[in-house]
């Protein structure tokens, strides 16, 4: 297996340029800065009711259905009733209140985030709020573009399939990388595989003004490094966000987190088997997100984990169903949430409607921390 | 009420200036874009742009109108001058967005199309109009699942069990159901316009074997667009890596791309076919890419917009995506590297259990073949079909449930049950029709 050699020599010359050589220490200021710890994950890139909780989506979802759901509480009507695009949708989750920016993410949510407002009352450093996020135009998500807010106090967002690209452009593009016989093939390649972008070809990655610091940067550059030397190699955009998160919280530990898994928009390229798959993944990659908290003593026992879609997709009768999420229809917004954990009730089920503009004042109690007076309302049925 | 297309967008504009004049202008804007499309229009569409036109000017149409004028008034658009539709658009649209009543105005037009829409279904497409069949086939290659095969059309389908009598390959089948007279010549006993008969398919079995004729029907093939496919996408992805912003910047890219398909690519090549397949590739996320939404998005929108009185639509077996792990195997670019295309037949099964039903959902949403068409589903090799004729409700209004099978049939005996749906005479020689599928 002569090419497996040179896949790694690619990668960890890639990753030793942006490592910068030396490893930095692991940093604990976030970790200790609070006690409690909230993980919001995105079950997505927009998906059914009809393919995951409906009696028909089980199979789709074993993970959820046996062994999260029983964890914790279920609220099976949640809704969410703004723009069905994936970046105004999440933006409603994490500011709890509607979003009508740039769906192609060229602007930042208009009203303060999570990570503000909980940096900014806290006064915390930037590694103590993560966005890692599949999605690439995802990058304006870490913080509002409102006065006294914004980068200072934003999370800190990280785009792994962009990084990685990033990686690859830095190695090829030096004669001191590794040694590649056509630097330019491979970085077209790798640029072109990378890039993908289900909702055509790929927007533009609009970066964050606030640079990650260049010794987490080093950090996480490495841990790409390990990945790829991990036999089991990345397979898709959310295996890669998953690993990167699980690094993050093994060597940072940031008490609040949002994780962005977008496979499931694949959905647009027409064909169900994929987005069925893409389903059955992100189910796997949620659970295993949550073996990974549980295996942490930093996460262990003082962590709130929420797992809900940022939007539906369209119904069948609507058009072209599952391949887009543009009709507006209530297959778009019928969505749902499971809070698993710290402070969550076991095995219950909650039948009240609850909206997606409810997560981040959610998060806020959980957190103990603020938030401006929005849409959304804390989930009473946990335990504050 | 007239149906008929008027000789062009300009005179049919002249003929309708007054109610132009008086209409909401943003109908007016939607009106002026729609007829600047004239050239690339099919028949149906020119035939519906005037019918429009007819129900918009009527008397009755005034109290329809009323709350979009309403609207209007309100939120500014009746003050904005201008005469070019797109620009009237962009104003209209931009005062209705920053004031929060494109929600509204959305709710308004949606009503106007509700009161008018019957109307006009009624003037083009009457109860005695044409009947048509669209065929929905899974090529060979798809590993079919015969305890799930056709789910969603069981209980509403007749099934009838085939005899292939040695025509279960592709070819044989095809030729069976489709070419079984003259050879080269595709549908020989249909009756039909080549411009009514389309086919849509995955691969290129079926355009084969109607070469030898000239035009015998409107064909799109996905493996035959391959060249032209990769153009487009080479020029778009170029156009991203220089940076866009977004859609509306793309499409704009898109629309001056001077590029066709090859010499041959198409059965029928003409302009409006030319821009048809364009719009088909580009509109349709993964119709560029993947081979079952370039069958299923092109059906669809040719059911919407051609309407032809045949479509075929052939799946076939979808390459397995490349997981973007396997580009790093490129680090030393050799031959042997080369991640192989796999070809994912189970896979393929479920999506066209999918599209096929999308493709039938589309279809009942039109009136030119709500309660005039019958689908026959058929999957290479496979010895049985399912067929659905038009509901015909029971007094209390519910749709009739299947009944058992039928007899069993032979392939030419599907294809007279085909002409004889269409109303075309039967040859000499040809096969008997299905009697409980052809009356």
């Amino acid at each position: 297996m002569p090419f497996l050699l040179d896949r790694r020599d690619v990668l960890r010359g890639a990753a030793a340029l942006l490592a910068d050589v030396v490893l930095p220490r692991r940093t604990r200021a976030a970790a200790e800065a609070t006690e409690t710890r909230a993980i919001v994950v995105t079950f997505g890139g927009g998906v059914r009711w009809e393919d995951t909780f409906a009696p028909e989506g089980w199979p789709n979802i074993p993970y959820l259905v046996n062994d999260l759901v029983p964890q914790g509480l279920f609220f099976p009507e949640a809704r969410y009733d703004g723009l069905t695009g994936h970046f105004n949708a999440t933006g409603a989750l994490v500011t709890g209140c509607l979003q009508n920016v740039d769906a192609y993410g060229s602007e930042a949510p208009t009203t303060p985030t999570v990570f503000e407002c909980f940096r900014k009352e806290r006064r915390l450093p930037p590694e103590a709020a993560w966005v890692v996020a599949s999605n690439k135009s995802f990058g304006l998500l870490g913080g509002s573009k409102l006065r006294d807010w914004g980068d200072p106090c934003a999370a800190n967002v990280i785009l792994p399939k962009h990084f990685l690209v990033q990686a690859i452009r830095s190695a090829v593009a030096t004669p001191a990388g590794p040694g590649v016989e056509d630097r330019d093939a491979l970085a077209a390649r790798m640029v072109s595989a990378l890039d993908e972008g289900y909702e055509g070809f790929g927007w533009k990655v609009h970066e964050t003004g606030r640079e990650i610091g260049k010794e987490v940067r080093a950090t996480l550059a490495q841990s790409l490094l390990d990945y790829f030397n991990d036999p089991l190699v990345p397979t898709s955009g959310d295996e890669l966000t998953f690993f990167m998160t699980k690094e993050i919280m093994s060597r940072l530990a940031p008490p609040l987190l949002l994780v962005n898994f977008w496979d499931i928009d694949v959905a647009h390229f027409g064909a169900y088997s994929l987005y069925l798959e893409a389903i059955r993944r992100t189910d796997r990659l949620v659970q295993g997100l949550w073996q990974h908290a549980q295996s942490l003593p930093s996460y262990r026992d003082r962590t709130t984990l929420f797992v809900i879609p940022e939007m539906g997709r369209d119904g069948d009768p609507s058009g072209n169903g599952f391949q887009n999420h543009r009709s507006g229809d209530e297959s778009c917004r019928r969505l749902w949430l499971l809070a698993v954990g710290a402070g969550v009730p076991h095995g219950l089920v909650s039948p009240r409607p609850i909206r997606t503009l409810d997560v981040a004042p959610t998060v806020a109690r959980v957190l103990g921390f603020k938030m401006p007076e929005g849409q959304g309302r804390p989930l009473s049925e946990l335990a504050f | 009420m007239s149906a008929a297309p008027a000789p062009d967008a300009a005179s049919l504009l002249r003929q309708h200036r007054e109610s132009l004049a008086r209409m909401p202008v943003t109908m007016r804007a939607f009106i002026g874009m729609e007829a600047e499309k004239w050239p690339t229009f099919f028949p149906p569409e020119k035939a519906y742009l005037s019918a429009l036109l007819e129900s918009l000017a009527s008397p009755a149409a005034a109290p329809v109108l009323a709350g979009v004028a309403r609207l209007e008034t309100e939120s500014g658009c009746r003050d904005v001058k201008e005469s070019d539709p797109h620009r009237l658009q962009d104003a209209t649209q931009s005062l209705l967005r920053r004031q929060g009543l494109l929600p509204r105005w959305r709710h308004e037009i949606d009503q106007v199309f509700q009161a008018l829409q019957p109307g006009i279904d009624q003037a083009l497409y009457p109860a005695d109009a044409p009947r048509r069949v669209v065929v929905l086939l899974y090529g060979q290659g798809i590993a079919i699942q015969r305890d799930k095969l056709w789910a969603r059309f069981r209980s509403i389908g007749r099934r009838v069990p085939l005899r292939l009598e040695n025509a279960s390959a592709s070819e044989p089948f095809l030729r069976a159901l489709f070419a079984s007279g003259a050879p080269g010549t595709l549908f020989p006993s249909f009756g039909l316009d080549p411009a009514e008969a389309w086919i849509v398919e995955a691969g290129e079995t079926l355009h084969a074997l109607g070469t030898a004729a000239a035009a015998p029907a409107t064909g799109l093939s996905h493996a035959r667009l391959r060249t032209y496919r990769e153009a487009l996408a080479r020029s778009l992805y170029k156009k991203v890596l220089e940076g866009v912003s977004g859609p509306q910047e793309l499409a704009a890219y898109v629309r001056e791309l001077d590029l066709a398909p090859p010499e041959g690519a198409l059965l029928r090549s003409d302009p409006v076919m030319r821009a048809f397949v364009r719009d088909v590739l580009l509109g349709g996320n993964g119709a560029l890419l993947v081979n079952n939404t370039f069958v299923e998005w092109s059906s669809v929108q040719a059911l919407k917009r051609a309407q032809p009185r045949l479509l075929v639509a052939r799946f076939g077996v979808r390459d397995k995506m490349k997981p973007f792990s396997s580009l790093l195997l490129f680090s030393s670019p050799r031959p042997t590297d080369q991640v192989p295309i796999v070809e994912d037949p189970f896979g393929s099964f479920v999506d066209v259990e999918q599209l096929s039903y999308y493709v039938w959902l589309n279809a009942e949403k039109s009136a030119a073949y709500r309660d005039k068409t019958l689908y026959l589903l058929l999957a290479e090799g496979v010895d049985e079909m399912l067929a659905l004729r038009p509901h015909r409700p029971d007094t209390a209004g519910h749709p009739p449930a299947a009944a058992g099978d039928l007899p069993a049939a032979t392939l030419p005996e599907v294809s007279s049950t085909i002409a004889g749906w269409l109303g075309a005479a039967p040859g000499p020689l040809a096969a008997p029709p299905i009697a409980a599928l052809a009356g």
